[in-house]
């Protein structure tokens, strides 16, 4: 009976990995996020659900995500995990959802789940002071730079055109 | 007879997952993941001495406000007393701390902002205690526009005739604005005013038109005991740059209703900033602490003003731009004026602050006065009988409150 009750506990936690389609963000993972698309030119979006011009930006991740199924985009909510759900419905509603398109890049989306957020703001820039949105354009070589503030929709399809 | 069990498990499980989206459609599911994420981090407290060296601290759990005191610099403290009775999601973190003054003869004014269950909405709550703190009055809503919609970011101040100030941000011109198909950049800046101990407030007077959106206001009071406030405005297209205003009662057509511009730093930004400035008033001179990220310059800044404000000294660039030096306080008695900031080294928040004792033209060397490893208040900074105390609540070490004691005037 033990080792049924260890299968409950392993299907217990896939289905909690499949259900929760957000990632926590904890001390060390913008590191590993960092890492895992080296080589590769990617997109890091800042945002949150209360952020008021958070919106203006997902609508041009949207029509980037559509029209350039190549780039990969990490969104990463500063929120809390308990906000899983409006996070999964804004996403939705831009089609950011991980299987809203079938594209070749990945759409990642990420949430703030460490309560020291301070030690979150300076892993992923030590001068980024919490402004949103903000948003890191990574090259293939690894060098970003920053954007704050609501994007420039062609300047960010320009920078996409660039890295081909 | 086992795999068939097992079978109905994993069945039940991919019914379960597969239910998820279903949710999509409800219309609470927005807010409920809002309200939840008030409950999380709800350390911000507000403190106040009176003039007898008590320290009163206005916390925030579960829902309610509590106001305690300590006869004995925060070593131990009276039992804690519900302000409102009925719970309400209090907004208490980042920008937004509950408020707390202390009139002369005794009553306790407390204000906070309740936060709806429309993201970003909310409402101005002001309480009284008129029996010294032992019972407090059902909460009043300020705002005399009650739509669901940005009321936030409170600052309240009283003046020696004891009249009680609340200026805070709100949404209503915008949301008339946008029903109107105009453009409108930012929101609000209102206030409202007592002059019967708290028991009711005067109507709702517009500041200003376009401020920021999530930034705290600052509030003082000054030598004409009229509150001054200063908040992070948007000047022009989208200059994120800061305002003052004196709450002098005096009528505004709607084209008056523009700030003095105080800081130059032309932040052009499409963002929330989250970072508000401070200000205190002492001996005529407005002493000024902000953030600001902008062409001119960058970083967290100081400089005071002689004639109301009319002009500034240079900016003053404060602590270490590589560490996040920023969320600033500042408290001015006579010629003295304190600073204290926020600063992350990339392993630990520390409090630092300094010191001037000539009305800002020369500061002391910087000194660390607290640390933590989690996450923690913005500072504030109270002046005791004998001294100033920096009011620090920090997730690891709980509330602090710490005597600036080589700073002594």
């Amino acid at each position: 009976m033990k080792w049924l009750f260890a299968i409950v506990l392993l299907l217990g936690m896939y289905v909690a990995h499949a259900t929760q389609q957000t990632q926590p963000l904890k001390h060390g993972s913008f590191k590993e996020i960092v890492t895992a698309h080296a080589g590769k030119p990617f997109i890091v979006a800042l945002w949150s659900v209360s952020c008021t011009h958070c919106s203006v930006d997902l609508e041009i991740f949207k029509q980037l995500a559509e029209k350039y199924a190549e780039i990969d985009l990490v969104l990463i909510s500063t929120d809390s995990p308990e906000q899983e759900e409006t996070i999964q419905l804004l996403l939705a509603k831009y089609r950011l959802g991980p299987t809203e398109i079938k594209r070749k890049g990945k759409i990642e989306s990420w949430v703030f789940a460490d309560s020291y957020t301070e030690r979150l703001h300076f892993e992923i820039d030590s001068q980024w002071y919490g402004e949103l949105p903000r948003t890191y354009f990574y090259d293939a070589s690894g060098k970003s730079s920053a954007v704050s503030g609501v994007l420039d929709a062609v300047n960010t399809e320009k920078w996409v055109l660039s890295q081909k | 007879m086992v795999f068939r069990q097992l079978i109905t498990l994993v069945a039940s499980f991919v019914l379960a997952s597969s239910a998820y989206p279903a949710d999509q459609d409800k219309p609470h599911s927005m807010s409920s993941g809002w309200q939840k994420s008030l409950a999380s981090r709800q350390i911000s407290t507000g403190a106040i001495f009176d003039a007898q060296g008590t320290l009163w601290l206005a916390q925030v759990q579960d829902g309610h406000v509590w106001v305690s005191h300590s006869a004995d610099q925060g070593l131990t403290f009276s039992t804690t007393v519900m302000v409102n009775p009925q719970a309400e999601a209090v907004a208490a973190s980042g920008e937004t701390r509950p408020k707390i003054l202390l009139a002369k003869n005794g009553n306790i004014y407390v204000s906070w902002t309740q936060s709806l269950e429309t993201p970003y909405a909310g409402n101005i709550r002001f309480s009284r205690s008129i029996d010294g703190g032992k019972s407090f009055s059902a909460p009043i809503t300020v705002n005399n526009n009650l739509d669901p919609i940005t009321h936030r970011f409170e600052a309240m101040g009283i003046n020696k005739r004891g009249q009680i100030y609340l200026a805070w941000l709100d949404k209503r011109d915008a949301v008339q604005a946008k029903s109107k198909g105009e453009e409108y950049s930012g929101i609000a800046i209102y206030y409202a005013m007592s002059d019967d101990e708290g028991q009711i407030f005067h109507t709702n007077i517009k500041v200003a038109d376009h401020t920021c959106e999530c930034c705290r206001v600052a509030m003082a009071i000054d030598t004409t005991d009229t509150p001054v406030i200063v908040w992070r405005h948007i000047f022009g297209k989208n200059v994120r740059d800061h305002g003052l205003a004196r709450l002098d009662g005096l009528p505004r057509s709607t084209k008056e209703a523009v700030p003095q511009r105080v800081t130059f730093e032309n932040w052009q930004v499409e963002a929330c900033p989250h970072h508000g400035p401070s200000l205190s008033i002492s001996g005529g001179v407005y002493h000024l602490a902000w953030f600001n990220h902008g062409t001119e310059r960058s970083g967290l800044f100081y400089a005071h003003s002689a004639n109301a404000g009319k002009t500034f000294s240079t900016p003053l660039a404060v602590g270490d731009s590589a560490h996040q030096a920023g969320h600033a306080a500042v408290l001015s008695s006579g010629k003295n004026v304190y600073l204290a900031w926020k600063e992350f080294d990339g392993e630990t928040t520390t409090i630092k602050t300094m010191y001037s004792k000539n009305a800002g033209d020369t500061w002391n060397a910087v000194k660390t006065v607290a640390e933590t490893h989690d996450v923690s208040d913005h500072p504030q900074l109270i002046a005791g009988k004998e001294q100033v105390y920096l009011s620090w609540s920090t997730q690891q070490e709980g509330y602090r409150l710490i005597p600036l004691q080589e700073n002594k005037p």
